[in-house]
C-alpha cells in the first residue's frame, strides 16, 4: 500500500465525449502465468523508453505507530524507520510503465504493466521462513480498493533477490564440491549401524541373493543373447530393470526407508561392481537405483556425472526462481530514468526485496542506489520545489491522484473536451498487447499500474510545462540529461514530513527551501542534542503535565516542546543541550533515592510507578534501529533490552552550569524565545517567578497548613498564584477565606516579555487554562494577582507607574512610581473593606 | 510398542437414517463470514449449549519463524509456552472452526462451523492488531486447498478481546447509567468550596427543569430556543438532557448525591473521559417512572447492540466459554495461546499464569495429542489424518460421523476439515480408551473424572503419563529416557552444515569428559545440544570450557570459535525474547547481555537481585 493522502475526487469517464467502446483502463496485468512473454516485450519497450515509470503497492507501512515519521526524526532515524518497513513489508503489486515519445503520431506510447509479485521460497534453503508483516489498515485499505488478493497469493510472480541468488548457488555448489566422492551422508552414518536383529539379516541376505541374481542374468547377457529377464521384474516392481546413464540398473520401487538403508549396506559390502544412488527424478521426488559400474574409474566417473547432472539441475532451478527479479535487472541494466512519486520507500523496498539486506546507514544506501539506477525523479519533489510548475498546480496538494488530475485533465476525464485543448498539453496514447487506445474510462487507484501510469503523466505534462519540447528532443540524448531536468534528477524526500530531500548522487541533505512551503506547521529547526525521550511514565500524565512538571524544576523557558512518540513515550525538546545531561541526572538521582526529599521532589509525579524511564536522543535510534516492533514504544524499548532506568550522558561541570545559568536569562528577554513558543495554546509555567527550584506539588493536607502557617512573609503571599495548582487549590480551599473561592477566575500568570502583553489565565474551577492579550501589560510584567481578576503590573523600567488593572472591567488604579514599593490587595480593590498592603525598602 | 489398552469388543453398528458421510471432502461444514454471522449465532448458541464437547482448530497465518522456534523436545514446559507466546503474539488466525459434538455409542454426531476472521481495524482504534506477520509457505498451502483471501479480507469477521473491549469502553466516550456501586456509600464532610460546588449546581438544574417542565404557558418558540441556549439543555435521545462539567471525581459523586434530590425525573448518566475518569455529568429528564424504566432499559439495548458489535467473532468465544463444555483441541498449546492473546487478553509472562488465566474463560481443554499418548507411542503427530490411519491400522474403533448441519451448498469451497477429523479421531480415542461412550447417560460424574485426566495438559513429553516438571526435558524421539536440564550442554560456533555425527566423532576425542556416554544433537543449522549421560560432567565440561586450562583438541575447537552455555542461557533467551533466526546468534547475545549484567551488578539493586535469582535456579536445577 501507499501512503497518499485521502481521495477527494473521483472521476468518472464522460462516455458520452468517447466514440471507442473501451470500457476500462487498458493495464496489462501479469501473473505466473503470461510472465515469460510479459517479460519479453517489456524488454524491448524499456530499451525503446524515454523514461519508466514505476509503483509500489505494499502490505503495510509503519511496523508499529511509533515508527511513523514525525517531525522529530533525523535523518539517520528517518533512514532507520524507512529501512524497518521495506525489511518488514512485502510488496504484492509492481506497476511498471515505459513511456516513449512516438514523433510520428506526436504522442508519448506507453505501456503500463501491472505486476502481481509474491514471494514464495521455492528453493529448499533450510533457516528462516519467508515471512512478511501486514499492517492491518493497509489491507482495509488495498480491499477498499478492491485489490485481488487471490490473484496475487495464487498466481503472483516469485522473486529472489541477487543476494539469495548468490547464497543458494554457493550453497550448491559448497554441496557438490566440498564432499568427495564416496562422502554420501546416508552412508558413512550405516559404517557404524550392524545387522542386530534376525530380520533384518533376513532380508539383507534376500536382497544379497536378489541382486547377485540380477547380476549374474545381466553379465550372461551380455556374453550371450538378449533375452529379457521377467524374473527379475516382477515382485510388486520393486525391481525395475532400467538404463541409468548408459548403464543397466535398478530402480527400487515401494521399500522403506530401513529396507532401502539395509539394501545399501549390501551393495556396499558385497557388490563391487554396483553402485548405490540417489537421483533426484523428473518430478522433484527421489528415486533409488542401484547401476551396474564396469570399473573403480567408471565408478568416479559415473558419479561425477551424476553429481554435475544434479548440480546444473540446482542451478536451473536458482535461475528459475529468479522471476520478477529480472524486472527490476532491467531496469537497471538499461539505466533509463526512473519515474515515481515520494518514492524513497519505493526504493527502499526494491532494494531490499531484489537486491539485498539494506545497509544500516543512508549513506551506504544511497551510494548503492545510485550505482543500480543512475537517475531516478520524483516527480513529488518536481511539483513542490518548481515555481512554475507550482503555479500550475494552483497551489493545491500534490498527492499523485490530485497532481494528475490538474496537470493532466484530459487524460484523467478520458475526453478530449475542447475546453481544456486551450491548454498545451502532452498527448498520452496506452497500448497494451498491441492494441493502442487513447480513449478509455479511469482506472482503479491504488492499482500498481495505473499509478505508475499516472506517474508517468504527469512527469511528462510536468516536463512540457518546463519547457521541455519533446518534439526537439533527439531520441538518442537521455532525458535525464537534459539541463532543465538536471537540478531535480536524484532528488527524493527523505521524508516529507519535514520536508527534507536526499540527492542521491552526492548524498547531500537539504530541507525544502521554496519561500511557497505549504506546510502548515513551520516548525524551526530541531536540535536533536537537546532532545530527550522519556517513556514508561503514569498514562494518565499528556503532553502539559510533563512539560509543567518539568518546568517546575528548570523554569517554564527550559522546555520548548512536549511531542508524544505514542500514547507511553514523548519527547521533550530543551532550550538548551546541557540540560538533557542535567535533567538525567537528576532523574537517575531520583531513580536511586527513595527518600522523602525525592518523594516531595516535583519530578515525583513523572516518575510515579516506578517504570518511567529517560535517555538520549541516540537511545531512541538504537531502538528504531531494532528489529522487533512492538506496537507501544515502552514495550519496545523492554523488548530492546534496555535494563536501565536513565542513560546518563556525560554531564557538564559546575562552572558550566552557572554560565549556562545566565545564558538563559539573557535567551529570556530574546524576542526570538517567544515567538518559538507561539504556536502553543499555553506559556510557560510560572514557578521561576519565586526563584526557587522546588515546589510543593503533593504535599500532604495536614503539612500543608502548616506551611501555610509559616508564610508570613506578604510577598510569598502575594505569590500564592504562581504555586503550582495542587498547592494553590487545596490552600484556598482549607486557610484562606471563602470570599476568594466565590470568584472564578484568577491570573495563573504573565509573560514577562517585553513585546508579548500576553497573561495565562485560570478558572479555578474548571481548571482550564485561557490565554489571553492584555494591552495593560505594556511595558510591564505582572507582580500578583488577585483572585477576582485584578492584577498587579510592575513596570521594566522602576520609575514607571504601577498599575492595579482589571482586564474584565477595563478598571485601572495607579499605585505610584515602582521604586522600592511592593503592594498586595486582598481582595478587588474596589470592595471598601479591601487592604492594600504597601512595604517600603 | 505394546498397547496399554485392548482393541475395543466389536460393536453392532447402528442404523442410522440420517445422511452419514464418511468422506472428509464432503463434510457439510458450514462456512460464515460478516454476511451471514448474525444470523448464525442463534443456530450456534443452540448447538453449544446441547453438545457434550465442542472441537476447535485454527488456521493461522504461520507457526514459527526458524527451525529452532518450533517447539521441540528438548523443550521444558516453560519454553515451549515461551515459543509459542513469541508465535501468537505475532500471527493471525484466519480461519476459527468450531464444532459442538455429541458423542453417542460409536457415533459422532457434529455441527462443524468454520469462521473466516480478519481483524479488521472497525473502530479505527488500532484493534484488534495493529499488524501481523504472514509466512508465505503458510499462505501458498493455504491457496493450494483453494482459500479465498479477498473473502477473508472483504468480508472476514473481526473481533476484539476482552481487554480490548473493556479500554475501547472507556475510549468512546458511551453514557454509562449509574449504578449503585460507582455511588459512594459515605457521604465525604463538604469544604465551603463543594458546596458553591452543589448550590451553583443545583440552581442550573432546577432553573433548567423547570424550563423544560413548564409547558403549560404558552412561550414563543424564539424565546424557549433562547431560554434552551442560555440554559445548556441538550437532546438525549428524544429527551431532554443537560451536561454538568466536572473535573475530579469527587464533583462526581457531589453531583450525583445532588441529582438524589430530583431522582423522580432525572436519570444521572456518566460521560467517560477519553484518557479514563469522567468527563462529565449528564442529566436525562424523563416525564413519568415508566418513562424512566424505558430510558433505563433503553440504555441497556444500545450497550448490548453496540458491544456485540464491537465484539464481533468473540461472541462465539464467550458462547463456548460460557457453556463450560470440555473443549478438544489438537496441539492445544499452540491453539490456546492464540485464543487466549486474540480473544481473552496480552498473553502473561509464564505458563502458570497463563494456565490459571485459561482455565477461567475454558475450565476443560483436552488435547487429542495427550490421549494419543496413553495409547502407546505414537511418532510424529502432528498430523491428524495419519494419526487416524494409524489408529485404523492398528485398532478397531469404527466412529460413524453425522453432520446433520444444512452446509451453504452453493458456495464453493469448503474448509475447516481439520475440526471435524478432531471430533473423529477423540471419538475413535474415546472408543478405544473407553471413556466415554455410554458413560453419558449412565453417570456424569464417572464421564467427568475420566475426562478430568486428560484435561489442561498442554504439553507434556511424549511418551510419559505424567504431567512433566519443569527440570526434566526429554533427549531425542526415539530414546525415552529423561534427562535433567542440567546434563544439557548447547554448544555452538562450529563450521555451518556439519551432521551430528561428524561433530559427535570431533567430540569424543577431545576432552575425558567425553569418555562417558553422551549424544549430540543439532538444534539448527548453528547450534547442538550435547547430553552427558552422566550427571555433574556437563558442569565440568562447562568450566573446562571457560578456564585456560583447556588444552589438545578441544582447544583448537574453542580457538576455531567453539561456544557452550548450559540450559539457562537457553532459557535466558526465550524468556528475554532474543528470537534470533539463528540460535548461536540469540545465545551469544544472551551471554552478552548477561555479563554486561554481573559487569553493572553494583549499579543497581535490580540487577543484583537477578543475578542472585539465577544463582538459586542453579543451584536447585
Amino acid at each position: 500500500m501507499k501512503k497518499r493522502w485521502p481521495i477527494t475526487i473521483l472521476y468518472r469517464a464522460f462516455s458520452s465525449s468517447t466514440t471507442s467502446t473501451t470500457a476500462s483502463f487498458p493495464l496489462k496485468h501479469v501473473k505466473k502465468s503470461n510472465f515469460d512473454s510479459a517479460l519479453s516485450s517489456l524488454r524491448h519497450h524499456v530499451q525503446a523508453a524515454d523514461f519508466v515509470a514505476i509503483d509500489l503497492e505494499m502490505t503495510g507501512i509503519t511496523s508499529a505507530p511509533w515508527r511513523d515519521s514525525f517531525e522529530f526524526d533525523r535523518f539517520d532515524v528517518r533512514y532507520l524507520k524507512v529501512k524497518d518497513s521495506a525489511e518488514k513489508f512485502a510488496v504484492i503489486q509492481f506497476g511498471v510503465s515505459p513511456f516513449r515519445w512516438d514523433p510520428l503520431k506526436q504522442s508519448f506510447i506507453t505501456h503500463p504493466h501491472n505486476f502481481f509479485i509474491f514471494q514464495r521460497q521455492e528453493l529448499p534453503l533450510d533457516g528462516a521462513a519467508y515471512e512478511f508483516l501486514c499492517q492491518t489498515t493497509s489491507m482495509d485499505f488495498l480491499a477498499k480498493y478492491q485489490f485481488d488478493f487471490n490473484a496475487c497469493i495464487h498466481e503472483g510472480v516469485s522473486y529472489l533477490s541477487r543476494e539469495q541468488e548468490d547464497k543458494a548457488l554457493k550453497h550448491v555448489n559448497s554441496t557438490y564440491e566440498d564432499e568427495s566422492l564416496d562422502s554420501w551422508h546416508s552412508l558413512k552414518e550405516i559404517r557404524d549401524t550392524h545387522l542386530f536383529n534376525i530380520p533384518d539379516i533376513l532380508f539383507a541376505e534376500r536382497m544379497k541373493d536378489r541382486l547377485s541374481e540380477w547380476l549374474g542374468g545381466l553379465l550372461r547377457n551380455r556374453d550371450g543373447g538378449s533375452e529379457v529377464q521377467p524374473s527379475f521384474n516382477d515382485s510388486k516392481q520393486q525391481f525395475e530393470t532400467i538404463f541409468f546413464k548408459m548403464r543397466p540398473a535398478i530402480s527400487l520401487n515401494g521399500f522403506t526407508s530401513h529396507q532401502l538403508l539395509l539394501i545399501q549396506l549390501v551393495v556396499r559390502k558385497h557388490f563391487k561392481d554396483l553402485a548405490y544412488l540417489r537421483v533426484s527424478g523428473e518430478n522433484s521426488c527421489s528415486q533409488n537405483v542401484i547401476v551396474y559400474i564396469e570399473s573403480e574409474s567408471d565408478k568416479k566417473m559415473l558419479m561425477k556425472e551424476v553429481k554435475d547432472e544434479q548440480k546444473i539441475d540446482a542451478e536451473m532451478s536458482i535461475k528459475a526462481s529468479i522471476g520478477f527479479r529480472h524486472v527490476i535487472d532491467l531496469l537497471s541494466s538499461e539505466k533509463k530514468l526512473i519515474v515515481g512519486h515520494n518514492c524513497f520507500l519505493d526504493i527502499a523496498h526494491i532494494y531490499s526485496k531484489f537486491f539485498g539486506p539494506l545497509p544500516l546507514t543512508a549513506e551506504e544506501f544511497i551510494s548503492s542506489v545510485n550505482k543500480y539506477f543512475p537517475h531516478i525523479i520524483d516527480t513529488k519533489i518536481l511539483l513542490n520545489s518548481n515555481s512554475i510548475l507550482q503555479q500550475r498546480m494552483k497551489k493545491s496538494s500534490t498527492s499523485l491522484s490530485k497532481a494528475f488530475s490538474v496537470l493532466c485533465p484530459q487524460i484523467a476525464l478520458g475526453s478530449k473536451s475542447t475546453h481544456l485543448a486551450l491548454q498545451p498539453s502532452v498527448k498520452v496514447e496506452v497500448e497494451v498487447d498491441d492494441i493502442r487506445s487513447s480513449n478509455w474510462n479511469s482506472g482503479v487507484k491504488h492499482e500498481a499500474g495505473y499509478d505508475a501510469f499516472m506517474t508517468g503523466c504527469v512527469f511528462a505534462q510536468a516536463c512540457s510545462h518546463l519547457g521541455i519540447d519533446f518534439k526537439q528532443q533527439s531520441s538518442s540524448e537521455n532525458l535525464a540529461h537534459n539541463e532543465k531536468l538536471r537540478e531535480h534528477v536524484n532528488l527524493l524526500y527523505l521524508s516529507w514530513t519535514n520536508g527534507e530531500i536526499i540527492n542521491l548522487s552526492t548524498g547531500n541533505r537539504t530541507s525544502e527551501s521554496l519561500a511557497s512551503n505549504k506546510r502548515k506547521n513551520h516548525y524551526p529547526k530541531i536540535l536533536f542534542e537537546c532532545i530527550v525521550i522519556v517513556w514508561g511514565f503514569p498514562s494518565h500524565l499528556k503532553a502539559w503535565d510533563i512539560r509543567e512538571c518539568i518546568s517546575k524544576v528548570y523554569g517554564p523557558t527550559s522546555v520548548i516542546s512536549v511531542y508524544h512518540v505514542d500514547e507511553t513515550a514523548v519527547f521533550v525538546q530543551f532550550s538548551r543541550a546541557e540540560m538533557v545531561s542535567k535533567f538525567l541526572d537528576l532523574k537517575g538521582s531520583l531513580d536511586r533515592n527513595n527518600d522523602p526529599i525525592s518523594v516531595l521532589h516535583p519530578l515525583a509525579k513523572l516518575l510515579e510507578g516506578g517504570n518511567t524511564c529517560a535517555a538520549s536522543y541516540e537511545t531512541y535510534k538504537e531502538i528504531c534501529s531494532s528489529t522487533v516492533s512492538k506496537v507501544l514504544f515502552a514495550d519496545q524499548a523492554k523488548a530492546v533490552g534496555i535494563k536501565w532506568k536513565t542513560k546518563l550522558v556525560e554531564s557538564s561541570d559546575k562552572t558550566k552550569e552557572h554560565e549556562s545559568l545566565r545564558k538563559v536569562k539573557a535567551v529570556n528577554s530574546d524576542p526570538s524565545c517567544g515567538e518559538r513558543t507561539k504556536n502553543k495554546n499555553f506559556d510557560d509555567h510560572p514557578c521561576s517567578f519565586n526563584g526557587s527550584r522546588r515546589t510543593n506539588t503533593n504535599l500532604p493536607i495536614e503539612l500543608l497548613s502548616e506551611i501555610f502557617e509559616e508564610l508570613t512573609d506578604c510577598e510569598n503571599i502575594s505569590h500564592r498564584a504562581a504555586v503550582c495548582m495542587s498547592f494553590m487549590a487545596s490552600c484556598h480551599q482549607n486557610f484562606l477565606p471563602s470570599t476568594f473561592i466565590s470568584s472564578s477566575i484568577s491570573f495563573l500568570h504573565c509573560s514577562h516579555n517585553h513585546h508579548q502583553n500576553l497573561a495565562l489565565s485560570s478558572n479555578v474551577q474548571t481548571h482550564k487554562h485561557h490565554q489571553m492579550f492584555l494591552p495593560q501589560l505594556k511595558e510591564s510584567r505582572c507582580a500578583s494577582t488577585s483572585y477576582d481578576g485584578w492584577l498587579l503590573t510592575l513596570p521594566f523600567d522602576r520609575k514607571q507607574n504601577l498599575y492595579l488593572s482589571n482586564p474584565f472591567a477595563r478598571d485601572r488604579i495607579k499605585l505610584g512610581t515602582a521604586q522600592a514599593l511592593r503592594v498586595v490587595t486582598s481582595i478587588s480593590p474596589l470592595d471598601p473593606k479591601c487592604v492594600v498592603l504597601d512595604i517600603h525598602k | 510398542m505394546v498397547p496399554k489398552f485392548k482393541p475395543s469388543p466389536l460393536r453392532i453398528r447402528s442404523f442410522c437414517t440420517k445422511t452419514v458421510q464418511q468422506n472428509p471432502h464432503h463434510w457439510p461444514i458450514k462456512q460464515i463470514t460478516k454476511t451471514n454471522f448474525n444470523e448464525s449465532l442463534s443456530e450456534i448458541k443452540n448447538h453449544i449449549s446441547s453438545s457434550d464437547f465442542i472441537a476447535v482448530s485454527l488456521q493461522n497465518t504461520g507457526s514459527f519463524s526458524s527451525p529452532w522456534h518450533r517447539v521441540s523436545t528438548f523443550d521444558t514446559p516453560e519454553t515451549a509456552y515461551l515459543k509459542a507466546k513469541f508465535a501468537a503474539e505475532r500471527f493471525q488466525i484466519l480461519q476459527f472452526a468450531i464444532c459442538p459434538f455429541k458423542l453417542q455409542a460409536s457415533k459422532v454426531i457434529a455441527y462443524p462451523y468454520n469462521f473466516h476472521l480478519f481483524p479488521r481495524d472497525e473502530l479505527k482504534m488500532g484493534m484488534p492488531s495493529y499488524s501481523f506477520t504472514c509466512q508465505t509457505s503458510y499462505l501458498t498451502a493455504m491457496a493450494k486447498e483453494g482459500f479465498d483471501f479477498n473473502t477473508c479480507i472483504y468480508d472476514g469477521i473481526s473481533y476484539l478481546s476482552e481487554a480490548q473491549e473493556s479500554t475501547v469502553k472507556v475510549r468512546m466516550g458511551n453514557p454509562m447509567a449509574v449504578d449503585h456501586a460507582t455511588k459512594s456509600s459515605s457521604s465525604p464532610a463538604l469544604s465551603v468550596a463543594d458546596t458553591v460546588f452543589i448550590e451553583r449546581v443545583r440552581s442550573r438544574v432546577k432553573h433548567w427543569k423547570n424550563a423544560c417542565t413548564d409547558s403549560d404557558i404558552k412561550t414563543e418558540a424564539l424565546v424557549t430556543s433562547l431560554r434552551k441556549i442560555v440554559l445548556g439543555g441538550e437532546q438525549f435521545g428524544s429527551r431532554p438532557s443537560m451536561t454538568i462539567d466536572v473535573c475530579s471525581e469527587r464533583q462526581v459523586q457531589l453531583v450525583l448525591k445532588m441529582l438524589e434530590d430530583f431522582s423522580d425525573v432525572l436519570v444521572p448518566l456518566i460521560i467517560p473521559a477519553k484518557g479514563g475518569g469522567t468527563q462529565a455529568v449528564r442529566a436525562v429528564l424523563t416525564s413519568s417512572d415508566e418513562d424512566k424504566h424505558l430510558l433505563k432499559r433503553e440504555l441497556q439495548t444500545f450497550e448490548f447492540e453496540q458491544n456485540k458489535r464491537v465484539r464481533g467473532f468473540r461472541e462465539v468465544i464467550d458462547l463456548i466459554s460460557a457453556s463450560q463444555k470440555p473443549i478438544v483441541a489438537h496441539n492445544s498449546l499452540n491453539d490456546f495461546t492464540f485464543i487466549h492473546s486474540k480473544f481473552l487478553a496480552p498473553l502473561p509472562p509464564n505458563m502458570n499464569e497463563f494456565i490459571c488465566s485459561l482455565r477461567l474463560a475454558f475450565p476443560q481443554v483436552i488435547d487429542v495429542n495427550y490421549l494419543l499418548k496413553d495409547i502407546g507411542p505414537v511418532k510424529k503427530m502432528t498430523n491428524i489424518s495419519a494419526t487416524i490411519a494409524y489408529l485404523k491400522n492398528r485398532f478397531f474403533a469404527p466412529i460413524e460421523m453425522e453432520i446433520p448441519n444444512q452446509a451453504n451448498e452453493n458456495e464453493g469451497k469448503i474448509h475447516g476439515h481439520n475440526v471435524v477429523k478432531i471430533c473423529q479421531l477423540f471419538g475413535k480415542l474415546c472408543s478405544i480408551l473407553k471413556i466415554t461412550p455410554d458413560a453419558i447417560e449412565s453417570s456424569d460424574d464417572f464421564l467427568a473424572s475420566a475426562i478430568n485426566r486428560y484435561a489442561n495438559i498442554f504439553y507434556s513429553l511424549p511418551g510419559s503419563s505424567q504431567e512433566p516438571t519443569n527440570e526434566e526435558i526429554r533427549g531425542w524421539t526415539n530414546d525415552k529416557r529423561k534427562v535433567s536440564c542440567e546434563d544439557v550442554v548447547f554448544l555452538w560456533g562450529f563450521r555451518e552444515r556439519i551432521s551430528a555425527g561428524i561433530l559427535k566423532n570431533m567430540l569424543q576425542g577431545s576432552h575425558e569428559v567425553f569418555a562417558e556416554a553422551f549424544n549430540v544433537r543439532m538444534v539448527d543449522r548453528s547450534c547442538a545440544i550435547v547430553v552427558f549421560g552422566k550427571p555433574g560432567l556437563s558442569n565440568t565440561f562447562k568450566n573446562v570450557m571457560n578456564s585456560k586450562e583447556v588444552s589438545g583438541p578441544l582447544r583448537e575447537m574453542v580457538s576455531d570459535g567453539l561456544k557452550a552455555a548450559g540450559y539457562e542461557t537457553y532459557q535466558r533467551v526465550c524468556s528475554s525474547g532474543l528470537w534470533e533466526s539463528a540460535l548461536a546468534d540469540a545465545l551469544d547475545k544472551a551471554l552478552a547481555s548477561h555479563n554486561c549484567l554481573s559487569e553493572a551488578a553494583y549499579e543497581t539493586k535490580q540487577s543484583e537481585i537477578y543475578l542472585s535469582n539465577e544463582l538459586i535456579n542453579l543451584a536447585e536445577l
